[in-house]
């Protein structure tokens, strides 16, 4: 959102309280969403119910052509959309709610750089790993992203969509990554992290952070997803105080309303050993 | 132990080692772990083993482009300037190179090759001026527009012009990482403790081209020069690790009238308008000759005069073609 769109927002934004019509659109859940438009997903509605925010959750085979900046997941609250994470962040700020009030400048400074660290690792590489893999491609991503599209459409998306990842790959030096590469950076950002959250309950203090929702979203997702091998939730596995602050999670946020988070794999249902 | 390492990198100008970004990431990193390096300053980047500056040159690997590889080469050869973090430092670290990569780079790739006036009157002024011939017609041109594209995809909007807008929301974005940095730094020397380590490089690499380097549209320069302590800190790497390097910033500074400057600035320009005048008359003068638009004419002499009179006939007839 460009600025001046957003300050307009934000003006509108405090002038209403959350109402409860507010919904959260994404791909489809079992057949179409991959994982990282999934992990970003599922980051949103963390975040919402760590503020207490009620949002149902509307899946839609063109949620990312809706989208207003093309990303999914995206908000629909009174007549105002936006999406991504960062200004969703903003826009429940202007309205008052915020979670990362308590933290001093050093504390804010840390939470936003290990967000663009979760960001510039975690998430390139799920992206890496859907398109830029051959197999995981050819037999994961495009299949699922072009299924409620008939021929020839579904061909056509489904090969766009991929260039057009492995141009932005190619942009960010990334393209000439090997696969054991990116699960290696995959396994330094998991170290980062859970050298970060240490033994504490969250990543700041004992309450829940925009940090720890985005966090909560991406290793779920990683652990929960069955791709073509199962290396990267290996990777991730290893760090056990990321496994049980992701359990954590679930429990505290998700179970109390018995809302399973996200679900479906692409094989069995989610279970988190 | 080391055979030498050789790196090429594009040269400095302003105060500094280096005018690229990646390269003085690499240069204050090498200063930093003490490496030993045999450096190659050129603004040539054909010239380098990759294709692209900065590039490190090893025996044994082979060659290595990007600033996280170089940094990993450096480590493996046992230079190492994070060996005394500890494990949450490190994660610190990693976090802030995001950070820096994700908010400021691109506002910086904007200020340098994107903003319309700083590009023409800075950066192509600077790499035509010192990228030899031939190349300095069309490589500048060329890497503004590998920069613009490599902008578009990194904020994945295709649509991306310069503009008041993307502008603003881009300094917006640099502004604000720039404050993170400096609430991260607070009043210490380095970003952990007394002695710089990688986050420090990086960090330097990005702020110093914006500290010096004088840009027409430096919005993004004040609000850095407002940030005391980012400044102090760019300032001190300066002085401490790259004490010797001169500044041609002076002289060019007073280049604010082109015309007048620019003979003295490239001794060659009036050989090469010569050549290039003496070549455009040889030309047209081979081209009139060949179609007969000039012919030469052959004045007979007092020798060919005295020829039989058979040959003295037939060619003054040839003569008048």
């Amino acid at each position: 959102m460009s600025l001046a769109a957003e300050a307009f927002v934000g003006q509108i934004a405090a002038a209403e309280p959350w109402p409860e019509s507010a919904t959260l659109y994404q791909p489809l859940n079992d057949e179409q969403i991959l994982l990282s438009d999934n992990a970003s997903s599922l980051a949103v509605q963390a975040y919402l119910k760590m503020c207490s925010l009620p949002v149902r959750v509307s899946c839609r085979v063109n949620a990312e052509f809706m989208s207003p900046s093309g990303k999914v997941p995206f908000i629909h609250v009174g007549n105002q959309v936006v999406s991504e994470l960062g200004p969703i962040v903003q826009f429940t700020k202007a309205k008052g709610f915020s979670l990362s009030e308590g933290l001093d400048d050093v504390q804010r400074a840390e939470m936003k750089a290990y967000m663009e660290l979760v960001n510039n690792m975690l998430l390139t590489a799920e992206l890496y790993i859907q398109w830029c893999d051959d197999t995981t491609a050819a037999e994961i991503s495009r299949p699922r992203y072009s299924s409620p599209y008939s021929w020839p459409l579904s061909h056509i998306l489904a090969y766009q969509k991929q260039w057009e990842v492995r141009r932005k790959m190619s942009a960010i030096g990334w393209a000439g990554k090997s696969l054991e590469q990116v699960y290696e950076d995959v396994s330094q950002c998991c170290q980062a992290l859970s050298q970060r959250l240490g033994t504490q309950l969250y990543f700041f203090n004992k309450q829940p952070t925009e940090l720890d929702a985005l966090v909560f979203g991406h290793i779920f997702t990683i652990l929960t997803t069955r791709l073509t091998s199962d290396e990267l939730a290996e990777r991730v596995k290893v760090y056990s105080n990321l496994l049980s602050f992701c359990k954590r999670i679930e429990q505290t946020f998700f179970e109390e309303s018995d809302q399973s988070p996200g679900s479906s794999r692409y094989s069995k249902g989610p279970t988190l050993t | 132990m080391a055979t030498p390492l050789e790196l090429f990198c594009w040269k400095g100008n302003w105060g500094l080692p280096s005018v690229n970004t990646e390269c003085l990431i690499v240069l204050a990193y090498a200063r930093f772990a003490g490496v030993p390096l045999k450096l190659h300053k050129t603004a040539n980047p054909w010239g380098s083993p990759t294709g692209i500056l900065p590039a490190l040159k090893t025996q044994e690997n082979g060659s290595f482009s990007q600033p996280s590889k170089i940094i990993i080469e450096f480590r493996k050869q046992k230079y190492n300037a994070d060996f005394d973090l500890s494990a949450k430092e490190g994660a610190d670290t990693l976090a802030f190179i995001s950070l820096v990569e994700e908010k400021l780079m691109p506002a910086l790739i904007y200020a340098l090759w994107v903003d319309p006036k700083n590009y023409v009157e800075v950066t192509r002024r600077w790499h035509g001026d010192n990228i030899p011939f031939p190349l300095n017609f069309f490589l500048p041109s060329r890497m503004q527009r590998q920069q613009l594209a490599r902008l578009r995809l990194i904020k994945g909007d295709e649509t991306l012009e310069a503009g008041e807008d993307m502008e603003k929301e881009l300094y917006h974005d640099a502004q604000e990482c720039m404050d993170l940095l400096s609430q991260r730094l607070g009043s210490s020397k380095f970003f952990f403790g007394d002695s710089p380590s990688s986050l420090d490089a990086y960090v330097f690499g990005h702020l110093a081209p914006l500290l010096k380097i004088k840009l027409p549209c430096g919005r993004l320069q004040q609000h850095l020069k407002s940030l005391d302590n980012l400044t102090r800190f760019c300032s001190n790497i300066l002085t401490l690790y790259f004490p010797s390097e001169p500044n041609e910033g002076a002289a060019h500074k007073v280049s604010t009238q082109p015309e007048a400057n620019e003979f003295d600035n490239e001794p060659n320009k009036r050989r090469k308008q010569l050549l290039s005048l003496v070549f455009a008359l040889g030309a047209m003068l081979s081209y009139a000759l060949l179609t007969g638009i000039v012919s030469i004419e052959h004045v007979p002499t007092e020798e060919d005069l005295r020829e039989p009179q058979g040959i003295a006939e037939a060619s003054p007839g040839e003569d008048e073609e």
